[in-house]
């Protein structure tokens, strides 16, 4: 039971992350593969709030939003220059840049040694210590998460985050900024992604560097082409299939170091799959 | 205080980290240059070569040559075999590059988990004992003989590749695939079948580079995406497509990052050299050399 509780908060953070994605890739076409870099930001910003000042989780969650946002500002500013491929290769230089920052600015985030001890969120007094009820708490943040993407997708700005993906220039030859809905777009996705964060680092109590590198990024970028782009069902999908499938294959009974490389030989031939027969995912409404 | 008896070194260590980053940025130049594709599963070939030397030569005990030989013809074979199974497909779909590319994500991220699955994810190195190889000193910095020979062996296959490229008819016919496919296509020119050597060329390359780093420093599964990146660094800001001009930025790349570092801890070199690429992907996007 307590396993299932395990897989089901993980899915529940990786779903918050495949949302927050699939609005940049999937609804606006941006091949943005660092969105482990705001997750990190998240995660550290919470633990070192917490271990270090011992303030409230759900404080440090929302300075840790507000820093991501910050930096996804300057960091969509820059990316937004750039179009397709070059979008992509510039996204993986802020995830190494900012991947670097973790690991080396060692007075503030103690470098490849973690952060250990990070508490547990507590709310007037109930703290979230038990896995069960942390689930909960997870689960209702991708609930929020999940109502806010819809509501985004579905209103007039969604729209236009569609026709920018499908036309920029059609789109703004009607008078569209084309610059402040991308800009705007890829600091909501790193708030969201920076909640992920604070999540997990608060369940797992340890983090360090190596849960934000580029390979993670990746992963996440296959939980939305796996559950289809520009769905928000196939975000969650997505995310359940692929933390589910390195379990299923520990279960068949690969030792534990060989089931985690079978993960990524897996997920590396999932996406090589689609590509070749269904691009557009399980559920996706969006080719690339 | 700044200690200037380092220069001599810090100059040697650039020219040796360049000449590797030219070799990747060779490879990958040859493909770029011909396809217009970043080719990301580039990366993990380097494993491969460096893996099947550490195969045949260490753990059979080939000879040193055959095993080298052997290990630049699997990575260039495996190359081959990706491209027939996986880009040409979506090349002749018309697919986007952005749907190359994650496809290139899934062959590199399935390869770099298959040789740590045949090999384990441990760091190994190819040369027999360390610290035995011959070491030379100039001007007060010391360069080892492997670090030597990669030099060499990249300014001899950037030689080739530009002679290539302008005396033969291949290399006519690479050149032309990279100007217009279509039209070299209506002209008469069998493009699968050179945009295939092309791969095995270019593959071989890479694996050449992953086998002459893992006798200089060692290999692991996961040697390829950062050495990719560099790779794909040097030739954006030397001019992408460009032989000469993938060389020249691996060398100006190389000495950034070793200067850079002068001062600071030598872990931010992959951090300095995406602020590079990303200066240069503002400021000048065609890179210094023009195609």
């Amino acid at each position: 039971m307590e396993y299932l509780i395990h897989i089901a908060i993980l899915i529940s953070i990786y779903g918050i992350l495949g949302l927050s994605l699939n609005l940049v890739v999937g609804f606006t076409g941006l091949l943005s593969i660092t969105q482990a870099a705001f997750y990190g930001i998240g995660a550290y910003t919470t633990a070192i709030l917490l271990t270090g000042t011992g303030m409230n989780f759900f404080l440090a969650m929302i300075l840790g939003m507000v820093i991501s946002g910050v930096c996804s500002l300057a960091i969509g500013f820059v990316l937004s220059k750039f179009k397709d491929d070059y979008y992509a290769l510039g996204s993986f230089g802020f995830n190494v840049i900012i991947y670097s920052i973790f690991l080396n600015w060692q007075s503030l985030t103690r470098g490849p040694l973690g952060i250990p001890g990070i508490p547990r969120p507590s709310l007037f007094g109930f703290t979230f210590s038990e896995n069960i009820w942390f689930l909960l708490l997870s689960i209702i943040f991708l609930i929020l998460v999940y109502f806010v993407c819809r509501f985004i997708t579905g209103s007039s700005f969604g729209r236009v985050l569609k026709s920018i993906r499908e036309d920029e220039e059609a789109i703004s030859v009607f008078g569209y900024r084309t610059l402040w809905y991308k800009l705007a777009i890829f600091v909501i996705s790193a708030m969201m992604a920076s909640i992920a964060g604070s999540l997990f680092a608060s369940y797992i109590t340890f983090i360090d560097p190596s849960s934000f590198t580029l390979s993670e990024s990746i992963f996440i970028l296959a939980i939305i082409i796996l559950g289809g782009l520009a769905n928000n069902k196939g975000a969650m999908i997505g995310a359940a299939c692929l933390i589910l499938l390195p379990e299923i294959l520990r279960f068949v009974g690969f030792p534990d170091d060989i089931a985690a490389q079978m993960r990524q030989v897996t997920y590396g031939v999932i996406l090589i799959l689609l590509m070749l027969y269904r691009p557009q995912g399980l559920v996706g409404e969006y080719k690339l | 205080m700044v200690n200037m008896d380092i220069i001599p070194q810090l100059i040697l260590n650039s020219i040796i980290a360049g000449a590797i980053y030219s070799m990747i940025a060779l490879g990958f130049n040859l493909i770029y240059g011909t396809t217009k594709f970043f080719d990301l599963g580039y990366g993990a070939l380097s494993a491969v070569g460096g893996y099947s030397v550490f195969y045949f030569y260490k753990t059979l005990g080939l000879d040193l040559y055959v095993s080298i030989v052997l290990g630049i013809l699997i990575a260039g074979t495996i190359g081959l075999i990706v491209y027939k199974s996986v880009y040409s497909k979506l090349r002749e779909r018309k697919s986007s590059g952005m749907v190359l590319m994650v496809a290139a994500l899934g062959v590199l991220t399935a390869l770099q988990a298959i040789i740590a699955i045949l090999f384990t994810s441990q760091f190994q190195t190819l040369s027999q004992s360390a610290g035995s190889e011959r070491i030379f000193n100039i001007l007060g910095g010391v360069i080892t003989q492997t670090q030597l020979i990669t030099l060499l062996i990249g300014l001899v296959i950037m030689t080739i590749i530009g002679l290539v490229f302008r005396y033969t008819l291949f290399g006519k016919a690479v050149k032309a695939i990279g100007d217009d496919e279509e039209v070299s296509k209506i002209v008469g020119i069998n493009t699968e079948k050179i945009v295939s050597w092309v791969f095995f060329f270019g593959s071989a390359i890479g694996g050449l580079a992953g086998i002459l780093i893992g006798f200089d420093t060692g290999i692991e599964p996961t040697m390829g995406l950062s050495l990719l990146l560099k790779g794909v660094i040097a030739c954006i800001i030397g001019g992408i497509g460009n032989v000469y001009g993938g060389v020249l930025g691996a060398f100006l790349l190389a000495f950034i990052e070793n200067f850079g570092i002068w001062q600071i801890s030598g872990e931010w070199k992959d951090a300095i050299a995406f602020v590079v690429l990303i200066i240069f992907l503002l400021f000048r996007p065609q890179g210094i050399l023009k195609r």
